[in-house]
C-alpha cells in the first residue's frame, strides 16, 4: 500500500473533511479508503445529487468528490447547485473518459477539477492538493515514509 | 496494484462480487434491449455506463483481466457504432457478459482466468482500430503567434498597466480527456486573470491538442501561474513568460497535432468520431444499417397510399368490365392479375409500415425509472411489471403516447396505489403493483396500464360532478358505472384540486384523453373499489391507412374505422324507443343508445316505415348504434389529412379518395358520440 503524507487543513491543522457522492457503494468505499489513507476524514456520503446538496449544506466539507452519472439528480446539476449556493465550495468531478462532455459542462458550471475513473490514489492525492492549494498543509512529522 | 491491507481487500472483494453480479444482470438485460433497438443511443450509453462501473470496480479490486476487457468493451460502446453496427455490438456485449461472468467465477474460486482473446478479437474487428500512434516527445516552446485581433486586446491590456503572460502548456499525453482538460485550464486561467488569447481555437478537436497557448492579463506574479498551471494528471509541462510585444504577426500559427502521417489537420484521423461511422461501420458489418430520414419513408408511404387508390380504381373498372363482358375469358385473367397485384401491394404496404415500426419497449423503458421516482417521493412501495414490450407500433404514435402514458403511470403510483400500511390493512401485499402491457388487436394496438390500488370511488366522483354542475342530479342517479368513471376525463373535474384528493385521478386526465383521441384512439377505464384500476388505451397501428366501413347518409359517403365496429343490425323504425330524451333500441339483452347520422347533415328525420341499418360501434367501452341509410362496404382507406379550413368540424378526422375518384369523409367517432350521444337538446331540435 502506498503511503501518503497526511494532508491537514492550514487553518486548524485538522484532517480534511470530504463528502463523497457516487451511486455505487463500492465506488464510495473505494474512494473513502483512499481519502483516509491521505489522512482525511469522510464527513459524509451521498448516493445521488439531491442528497449531495443536503449533505453539503449539513456538513460543509472541505472537498466534494462527485460522480457524474447518478439517479435522481446528475452530478453536474448537483455540482452546479452547490457552487451557486456556496461559491467557495470545492467540487471535484469523478468520472470516466466516456463522459467527457459532461465533465466539460461541470467545469463550466463551477467544478474545480476532475479525476478519471478508475481513480488512482496518487492522482487523487495530487488533485486534492492542487484543489486545496494554500489551504492544505503536509506536516513534516506525518510525512515520514511518504513517497 | 494493491492499495489496502489483506483483510480490507477481501472485504472489498466481497462487496465487489455482490455488485458485479448485479451489474452483469443489468448488462445482460441492456444487451438484450440493445439487440431489439440496435441504434438506440440512449441504450448504448446505458450499457456503457454499466460496463464502465464494472471496469472501475474490478480495477480497484485488482482484477486486471476483467477490468481491461471491460475497458476495451467500453471503448466500442459508442452511439455511432451502435447506429452502424448495433446488432453485432449487442452480440458482443452479450458474449462479453458471459466472459465476465466466467472470469468472476474464476476470481472467486481462485481458478485460472479464462482467456479473453476470442472476445477481444471480436471487439477489435468491430472497430478495426488504427495502429497506436507514436507520440513524438515534444519539447515545450511557445510560438505565441496571436492573431491581429488578439494582439490588439493584448496591447490594450498592456497599456492599462497589467502584466501580460504568455503561457504554453503541454498536455499530459496520457490524459484521456483533453476537452475536459482544456476547460479546466481555462477555468484556472480565468481565475487568475483575463484570458486575452487562446490557441488553438475550438475548431481543433481537443483530442489532437498537445500544446495549448494562452495570453493572460493579470496582476498576479509569474510564479503563481507556474504553480497553478501545473495541474496534476493534466498538464505535464508549463512555460510562462512575460510577454514583450510587439511580436511579429506574420508567422502563421502552426497547429499542434499528433505527428500522424497522412493526417491533414486531423480530418482524416480514423479515431475521430465523424469518420468512424464510414470507416468501421460500412466495411465491417455484414448486416448494413441505414439511417434514413423519416420524411423519405413518409414519401414512400404516400406513394404506396396512391397505389392503394390505384388498386381500387382497377378493381372498380374490372367489376364494371365483369358486368359488361361476362363471357369474356380475359375476365378471369384480369382477376388473377389483380389478385396478384393486390397481394404484392399488400406486402409492400406492410414492409413500408414496418420501417416506421418500433417496439413499444422504447416507450415502456422509461417507466421503471418514473415509477421508482414517483414511488420514492410518495413513500410507497411499487413494483412495475412490463409485458408485451416487443409489440411494434408506429414511431410517431409511440412518441405521442409517451406523455399521456407517463401521466397515467404517475397517477397510478401517486393516487392509485395506497401506502404500505393501508395496503396491509386492506389485506394486500405491502408492495403495490403496476402493470403495463401492450398487444395487438386487429388493426389496433392496445396498451394496458393497471394497478392493484384502491380503485376509483365512483360515488364520490359522481357527487363531485353534480356539485360542479357537470351532470344533473337526475342524470347522476341513472349514470352507469362506465359513464361515471369516464367523468374523470371531464376537463371541469380534472382541474378541481379537491377532486384530486378524493378521487385520486384528476389532473390533466382530459388532456390524456384528448391526445389519445387525436391519435384516433380511445381510452377506457375499468375500476373496482379496493381492487385497482385499469386504463386501456387503444390506438391505431398506424395513422396512414385504415380498414374502414363505408356507408351512406343522405347520399353522402362516410367511413368509420372497422376496428370500432362491433356488428351491424337491421331494425325497423318501430323498434326505436325513446327513453329520457335519448333514442334507444333493444338489441338482444342490451339497450343501445342510438345516434341518427342524419343529424350530421341536418337533413331531418328518416322516413318512418323503412327498415333501418344500425351499425353497432364501441367507443371507449360504450356501445352506440349509428343509424345509417345504406351500407357501402369495407375498404382500405388511405387517410389524407385535411387542412383546418377544409374540415371545419371536429366530426371529421380525415378524408380519403376512392378508386372512382369520389371522396369519402372519415368520421371521428369519439367526437360524434360526445356530441350527438349526449345532446338531447340538439336531437330534439332535429327530430322534432
Amino acid at each position: 500500500m502506498e503511503q501518503f503524507a497526511a494532508l491537514v487543513r492550514a487553518k486548524d491543522n485538522k484532517p480534511l473533511r470530504y463528502l463523497i457522492v457516487d451511486d455505487s457503494i463500492f465506488a464510495r468505499k473505494n474512494l473513502a479508503k483512499m481519502l483516509e489513507s491521505f489522512g482525511g476524514e469522510v464527513a459524509g456520503e451521498a448516493g445521488d445529487g439531491c442528497t449531495a446538496i443536503t449533505e453539503y449544506e449539513r456538513l460543509h466539507p472541505d472537498l466534494v468528490l462527485m460522480d457524474i452519472t447518478m439517479p435522481q439528480m446528475e452530478g453536474i446539476e448537483a455540482a452546479e447547485r452547490i457552487v451557486r449556493q456556496y461559491p467557495q465550495a470545492r467540487v471535484v468531478m469523478v468520472s470516466s473518459v466516456g463522459y467527457q462532455e459532461n465533465i466539460v459542462a461541470a467545469l463550466q458550471k463551477g467544478a474545480r477539477h476532475f479525476v478519471q475513473k478508475p481513480v488512482k490514489a496518487d492522482v487523487l492525492y495530487e488533485v486534492v492538493r492542487y484543489v486545496m492549494g494554500d489551504d492544505v498543509l503536509t506536516p513534516q512529522t506525518v510525512g515520514a515514509g511518504g513517497q | 496494484m494493491s492499495l489496502f491491507p489483506e483483510e480490507r481487500q477481501s472485504e472489498l472483494k466481497e462487496l465487489f462480487f455482490e455488485t458485479a453480479a448485479e451489474l452483469l444482470q443489468a448488462l445482460n438485460e441492456e444487451a438484450l434491449s440493445l439487440e431489439h433497438r440496435p441504434g438506440d443511443a440512449e441504450l448504448v450509453r446505458e450499457v456503457r455506463r454499466t460496463v464502465h462501473t464494472l471496469k472501475g470496480d474490478s480495477a480497484a479490486c485488482g482484477f486486471e483481466e476483467l477490468s481491461s476487457l471491460a475497458h476495451d468493451l467500453e471503448d466500442v460502446l459508442t452511439p455511432e457504432l451502435a447506429r452502424t453496427n448495433g446488432r453485432k455490438l449487442a452480440e458482443i456485449v452479450l458474449a462479453a457478459a458471459d466472459v465476465f461472468s466466467s472470469m468472476l467465477d474464476a476470481y472467486r474460486g481462485e481458478a485460472p482466468i479464462p482467456s479473453a482473446a476470442p472476445i477481444r478479437e471480436q471487439i477489435r474487428q468491430l472497430v478495426a482500430r488504427p495502429e497506436p500512434k507514436n507520440i513524438v516527445p515534444y519539447k515545450l516552446s511557445g510560438r505565441f503567434a496571436w492573431t491581429e485581433y488578439e494582439q490588439i486586446a493584448i496591447e490594450r491590456a498592456q497599456n492599462q498597466g497589467q502584466n501580460i503572460y504568455n503561457i504554453a502548456l503541454a498536455v499530459d499525453p496520457t490524459c484521456p480527456m483533453k476537452s475536459a482538460a482544456m476547460q479546466l485550464v481555462k477555468n484556472v486561467l480565468c481565475q487568475l486573470g483575463d484570458l486575452l488569447a487562446t490557441f488553438p481555437d475550438s475548431s481543433i478537436p481537443a483530442e489532437q491538442i498537445d500544446v495549448m497557448e494562452f495570453a493572460v492579463a493579470s496582476s498576479q506574479p509569474q510564479d503563481v501561474f507556474t504553480t497553478k498551471c501545473r495541474i496534476p494528471s493534466i498538464i505535464s509541462d508549463v512555460l510562462v513568460e512575460t510577454a514583450s510585444f510587439a511580436q511579429s504577426v506574420q508567422q502563421e500559427p502552426a497547429i499542434h497535432v499528433h505527428e500522424d502521417p497522412g493526417d491533414v489537420l486531423g480530418i482524416a484521423d480514423p479515431n475521430a468520431e465523424a469518420s468512424e461511422t464510414s470507416a468501421s461501420g460500412v466495411s465491417q458489418s455484414t448486416s448494413v444499417k441505414l439511417r434514413v430520414d423519416a420524411e423519405r419513408i413518409d414519401a414512400v408511404l404516400n406513394l404506396v397510399g396512391e397505389l392503394v387508390i390505384g388498386k381500387s380504381m382497377l378493381m372498380q373498372n374490372i367489376s364494371e368490365f365483369d358486368k359488361r363482358f361476362q363471357k369474356d375469358p380475359l375476365r378471369t385473367r384480369f382477376v388473377d392479375a389483380l389478385a396478384f397485384q393486390a397481394r404484392v401491394l399488400n406486402d409492400l404496404q406492410k414492409s413500408v409500415m414496418k420501417i416506421r415500426m418500433v417496439p413499444v419497449e422504447q416507450l415502456f423503458r422509461r417507466f421503471p425509472r418514473i415509477v421508482r421516482d414517483v414511488a420514492k417521493t410518495c413513500g410507497k412501495e411499487v413494483v412495475l411489471q412490463l409485458s408485451g414490450e416487443e409489440t411494434d407500433l408506429d414511431k410517431s404514435i409511440l412518441d405521442t403516447l409517451a406523455e399521456p402514458l407517463s401521466h397515467l403511470v404517475r397517477n397510478s403510483v401517486d393516487h392509485g396505489i395506497e401506502t404500505s400500511e393501508q395496503r396491509v390493512a386492506a389485506g394486500k401485499t405491502p408492495q403495490g403493483r403496476i402493470r403495463l402491457n401492450a398487444f395487438h388487436q386487429g388493426n389496433q394496438i392496445v396498451i394496458e396500464c393497471s394497478d392493484d390500488g384502491a380503485g376509483i370511488d365512483r360515488y364520490k366522483l359522481v357527487s363531485k360532478a353534480v356539485e360542479k354542475g357537470i351532470i344533473t342530479r337526475d342524470e347522476a342517479e341513472r349514470i352507469s358505472d362506465t359513464e361515471a368513471l369516464h367523468l374523470i376525463f371531464h376537463p371541469g373535474l380534472s382541474t378541481a384540486d379537491e377532486v384530486t384528493a378524493i378521487s385520486g385521478r384528476g389532473v390533466g386526465m382530459d388532456i390524456v384523453k384528448s391526445v389519445i383521441e387525436q391519435l384516433k384512439g380511445t381510452i377506457s377505464i375499468d375500476s373496482k373499489p379496493g381492487a385497482g384500476t385499469t386504463f386501456l388505451l387503444k390506438v391505431p397501428l398506424t395513422l396512414a391507412i385504415i380498414k374502414a366501413l363505408m356507408f351512406r347518409v343522405s347520399d353522402r359517403l362516410y367511413a368509420i374505422p372497422l376496428a370500432s365496429v362491433l356488428e351491424i343490425a337491421r331494425a325497423s323504425a318501430s323498434d326505436v324507443h325513446r327513453v329520457d330524451q335519448h333514442e334507444v333500441m333493444q338489441l338482444r339483452d342490451q339497450v343501445l343508445t342510438l345516434i341518427r347520422m342524419g343529424q350530421l347533415v341536418n337533413r331531418g328525420p328518416l322516413p318512418v316505415n323503412k327498415k333501418i341499418f344500425v351499425v353497432v360501434i364501441t367507443v371507449a367501452d360504450r356501445k352506440f348504434g349509428l343509424i345509417v341509410d345504406r351500407l357501402v362496404g369495407e375498404e382500405e382507406l388511405v387517410i389524407k389529412a385535411l387542412h383546418d379550413q377544409l374540415a371545419a368540424t371536429e366530426f371529421v378526422s380525415g378524408a380519403s379518395i376512392l378508386g372512382d375518384g369520389s371522396v369519402v369523409l372519415i368520421l371521428n367517432l369519439p367526437a360524434i358520440v360526445a356530441r350527438l350521444g349526449k345532446a338531447p337538446a340538439l336531437m330534439e331540435a332535429v327530430t322534432a
